[in-house]
């Protein structure tokens, strides 16, 4: 093959630099690999979800009613807007599984008569739907089966309407409803004592006395449908059959949840691989910089024998395309590894029926286009420089270097320095936009390490606060309709209980003005002392008979200030609407509630003290006693241990968490190796002669040592503060993208983590130093002092 | 091929010597050896009677930092520190230095202490580089062409100060040239050629460097 006399030299000055392309190259593919990986496990879950739902038509609208007749069903076909509409029949069911302590809470749809199809269809993973004729028969969620195990023929406890009965689980089935499937009120998933079954109709109608009727309806929209208007005219519709309010597509909670994921890993995908280019592009200029500027004489007799500037260039950039190419293929290798495991996080989080990482050739593509592009632009400053010199000047060396007296010593702190420290701070100051853009990378690195930790910390937080401050039972009853609030009273006595207060809870709608939210009224004792309210900062508010409270975020949606009137339709019993001052503002960090003493809520109600669920400080030794007594009460429908919970949450987190700090330190490790490695190349190449001379003065490897480290020493120290807040602020920037209104963690970075970022950086930084510093002992002390530079 | 073979040679305390030779005569490759920077390959080099042949990286580090001040060619001064700082990174690290100011005094600097080598002609810089070397008070100066990048005039200023240092300080000098009429300066001129010693004489300093010309 002809290599031509340009392309050998670049092959051989290749050979030269094989430490820095190689450390470039990691960087780019570093950048390569968390774009493909993250942005491809996106748009994998994204194309997935939306095959998903529209192949089993998942609704675009729901509605939980009391109880309306099947004849409604065509005046809501008729609506405008509305493509197509089921109605079907959901009730609360437990589950008292042998070998639980609890019992597993239960959602129980009826199919439609067709069996599979229609809105919001099942997929069968295993066994068949329920027959017709077959009362006893029941589908399972897939999740819920292979926690217990069940297969198809196996019998299962139900208590349906009061009534303990014996179902026969014939298979196991998804569906787009439940992707994410959670319990209502819960705050992690939990396959084992969550369970969504479908039974025929008929069986569940004669079940729960719904013949010919139903209570609970979904429907599609017909293309450019005002979703709005369709809600509205439900709401007018359904409100006389207790409907509680339309809500859309993406306030259901799977979808929501699914939406949150997915907004969270399109910011990780956009973020992250951005440091890695910038790093990378700016370490292609330093390094090109440096071998250009020792290739003065080379370039002038190359524009000497009549070379043009453009193929100088090209010669140039000829090194971009080798630094590119391995860091394409390392990229793309290391994108499905990463790919493949954040998608098997996601797959065994959400229920799909069917997830694989495919390797995304256009994303691929794309990164190679923009790392081409960030790395030729990072070339480009530097090839300039080469191509416009005048050849007669090119044949001179440069001028010499100018320094000037630095900052520190102008404020008279540079006796403290020495000579040498002052050589270290007069060419950092040299070179100020270098020393600040390598302490940028460094820092994003830093950035990168708390970015992949943060979520971690700010869960513990939250889990902290929360069950220290706001929610301290040991468990919660949950009621499967309003009963009396002497329960409460009969809780409070059974052994071990040491306080036991009730909780009512009612769907509101709120407005205040033009605008209107849905919302919980939660009715809690006056003097509670398990379920307390708190102030930003932190304060304990008490509930008063004058008015209601609410959460800070719904107070910003309505645009009502403390103070004001608001106005509450109740959604449940008289569906009375009220008008209630707003006494306080809550910061929660979850939902939008608002909440009033127990008589306030039974005041709105019409005098009737009902309670929705109790909260229950019960001593640990009487717990499994209590939780015996409570799987006979056919009242109750759940029973749940936010303390078990918040472990159960913690523990799924920090699994993946390790796993993300894992990938985080290696991606970091990479950029910090570069910065620092290049940096250190170039200053030794820079400094070589006076680092010899000193050599030759009397001074030993190490003191010249820290001549060289010292620079790299003041742009790591730079970057660690400026890494630590930046990782803070992008964790910020992180969470404002998750729907405000569902969660709104504040972001914390614990202490440990502020230190695990800030060793990882100096134990980089100082691995990569240390082995640039190896090239000092081959220092050529003679061969040096007798050149001119 | 040898670059110095069957040199045997001495350089004694106060002595001012001129290594004359051309280029690839092996003046350097001793002069390297002689200031511990080289070693060759058979032979012994001897310091005040302490064998230096075989010497570890830190003895020979030790004897450059304690006992030998170089000049170089091309000045070898640290371009980001002033003239009086240029010295000062060798008083810091010497036993019992000159001040730099007074170093700096010595060779005719007083007078531009703060300025950085950019700021400074190339026989101010071949001054400093002299204070430099001199301000340890070395028991050897070794001078490898320390007129080779300057012009006449400046040349003969900068022999004029290694001459002034000899004798106020005593120092033990040498001088590598391939400039002949500089030998007239020395106690003794060595001749090398092909790496041999051609021929020893003893000018006993016929001129003083005021007087050279060339």
């Amino acid at each position: 093959m002809f290599v031509s006399a340009l392309n050998r030299k670049l092959l051989r000055e290749l050979g030269q630099l094989k430490g820095q392309v190689l450390t470039i190259a990691l960087v780019l593919a570093s950048g390569i690999t968390s774009f493909i990986g993250l942005r491809g496990t996106y748009e994998c879950l994204e194309r997935a979800r939306d095959a998903y739902y529209d192949r089993y038509n998942f609704a675009h609208a729901f509605v939980n009613l009391e109880r309306a007749p099947e004849s409604l069903r065509t005046r809501i076909e008729t609506l405008a807007g509305v493509a197509s509409v089921q109605t079907r029949i959901s009730e609360q069911v437990t589950l008292p599984m042998l070998g639980m302590p609890r019992p597993a809470y239960g959602r129980m749809l009826s199919l439609p008569a067709s069996g599979s199809g229609g809105l919001n269809a099942v997929v069968l993973r295993t066994g068949r739907l329920p027959l017709l004729d077959h009362d006893d028969e029941v589908a399972v969620l897939e999740s819920f089966a292979e926690a217990h195990g069940l297969r198809p023929g196996d019998e299962i406890p139900a208590v349906l309407n009061g009534k303990l009965r014996r179902l026969r689980v014939v298979g196991s089935v998804l569906s787009p409803e439940f992707v994410y499937a959670i319990r209502p009120g819960a705050i992690v998933n939990d396959p084992q004592r969550y369970a969504v079954l479908w039974m025929t109709r008929g069986a569940l109608a004669s079940a729960f006395r719904l013949e010919s009727a139903f209570n609970e309806l979904v429907l599609r929209l017909q293309p450019g449908a005002s979703e709005p208007a369709v809600l509205a005219a439900l709401d007018r519709l359904l409100v006389p059959y207790g409907g509680d309010g339309a809500y859309p597509r993406r306030r259901q909670i799977s979808d929501q949840m699914l939406s949150t994921e997915l907004g969270q890993l399109a910011a990780l995908g956009g973020m992250v691989p951005l440091i890695f280019l910038g790093v990378a592009a700016f370490l292609i200029n330093l390094v090109l910089g440096r071998l250009i500027s020792l290739q003065r004489p080379e370039i002038a007799t190359l524009k000497a024998v009549g070379y043009e500037n453009g193929e100088i260039a090209r010669h140039y950039l000829g090194l971009v395309s080798f630094v590119l190419l391995p860091s394409g293929l390392l990229g793309a290798l290391g994108g499905v590894v990463l790919g493949r495991f954040v998608l098997g996080i996601y797959g065994a989080l959400f229920g799909f029926p069917d997830l694989a990482f495919g390797f995304p050739f256009s994303l691929f593509g794309f990164a190679l286009l923009v790392s081409a592009g960030a790395a030729t632009l990072g070339a480009l400053f530097a090839v300039r420089s080469a191509t416009r010199l005048p050849p007669a000047e090119a044949m001179h060396a440069p001028a010499p270097a100018r320094y000037r007296r630095s900052i520190l010593e102008r404020i008279g702190l540079g006796a403290l320095a020495g000579p040498s420290g002052l050589m270290v701070l007069r060419e950092v100051q040299r070179r100020p936009l270098r020393t600040l853009l390598s302490s940028l990378g460094v820092a994003g690195a830093t950035a990168l390490l708390i970015l992949g930790r943060f979520g971690l910390d700010s869960l513990d937080s939250y889990l902290e606060g929360t069950l220290r401050r706001e929610q301290r039972q040991a468990l919660t009853v949950v009621f499967s309709h309003p009963v009396s609030s002497r329960v409460t009273g009969q809780l409070a006595r059974v052994p071990g209980v040491i306080t036991a207060e009730s909780v009512r809870s009612i769907p509101v709608r709120a407005r205040h003005e033009q605008r209107k939210r849905d919302s919980v009224l939660i009715g809690l004792p006056e003097h509670a002392t398990l379920r307390r309210l708190v102030e930003r900062n932190g304060k304990l508010l008490p509930l008063s008979s004058d008015g209601v409270l609410m959460t800070t975020k719904l107070s910003e949606i309505l645009g009502v200030r403390v103070g004001e009137r608001l106005e509450l339709e109740l959604r449940q019993g008289e569906r009375s609407t009220v008008h209630p001052v707003v006494a306080g503002l809550v910061d929660e960090s979850l939902g939008l509630s608002i909440y009033a003493t127990s008589e306030v809520v039974a005041n709105l109600e019409g005098n009737q003290a009902s309670v929705s669920s109790v909260l229950v400080d019960v001593e640990p030794a009487f717990v499994p006693a209590l939780e015996q007594q409570l799987r006979k009460s056919p009242q109750v429908i759940d029973v749940s241990d936010l303390r078990a919970d918040s472990q159960r949450l913690r523990d799924m987190n920090s699994d993946v968490m390790d796993v993300w700090t894992f990938v985080a330190i290696t991606l970091a490790a990479s950029v910090i190796l570069g910065v620092v490695y290049n940096n250190a190349r170039i200053s030794l190449s820079a400094r070589s002669r006076d680092l010899a001379s000193l050599r030759v003065l009397g001074f030993s490897r190490a003191e010249i040592s820290r001549v060289l480290i010292g620079g790299l020493a003041i742009e790591v120290l730079i970057a660690v503060p400026l890494g630590l807040w930046l990782g803070r602020r992008w964790g910020e920037l992180f969470m404002s993208g998750v729907d405000q209104e569902m969660f709104r963690w504040a972001v914390v970075v614990a202490p440990t983590t502020y230190a695990m970022a800030t060793v990882v950086t100096l134990l980089a930084a100082t691995a990569s130093a240390l082995w640039v510093r190896r090239n000092l002992d081959h220092l050529d002390l003679i061969a040096v002092l007798k050149n001119r530079e | 091929m040898r670059a110095l073979d069957a040199v045997d040679f001495e350089l004694r305390a106060g002595e001012l010597l001129v290594l004359l030779g051309a280029s690839g005569s092996g003046k350097s490759t001793l002069l390297n050896i002689l200031g511990g920077l080289d070693m060759p390959t058979t032979g012994t080099v001897r310091f005040q009677g302490e064998e230096l042949t075989g010497a570890d990286e830190d003895t020979l580090t030790d004897y450059r930092r304690h006992h030998v001040g170089f000049v170089f060619q091309f000045y070898n001064l640290i371009p980001s520190l002033t003239a009086r700082e240029n010295v000062a990174l060798v008083t810091d690290i010497a036993d019992d230095p000159l001040e730099p100011e007074e170093a700096l005094s010595l060779v005719g600097l007083g007078e531009r202490l703060d300025h950085f080598p950019a700021q400074l002609s190339g026989g101010e810089q071949q001054r400093v580089a002299i204070a430099r070397a001199v301000a340890k008070r070395p028991s050897l100066l070794l001078c490898d062409e320390p007129t080779g990048a300057l012009d006449f005039r400046t040349g003969i200023l900068v022999l004029e100060v290694i001459e002034r240092v000899n004798r106020e300080l005593g120092t033990a000098s040498a001088i590598i040239t391939h400039n002949a009429p500089i030998a007239e300066l020395a106690d003794r001129v060595v001749t090398l050629a092909d790496g041999r010693v051609q021929s020893e004489r003893h000018p006993h300093r016929a001129l003083s460097a005021r007087d050279l010309n060339w």
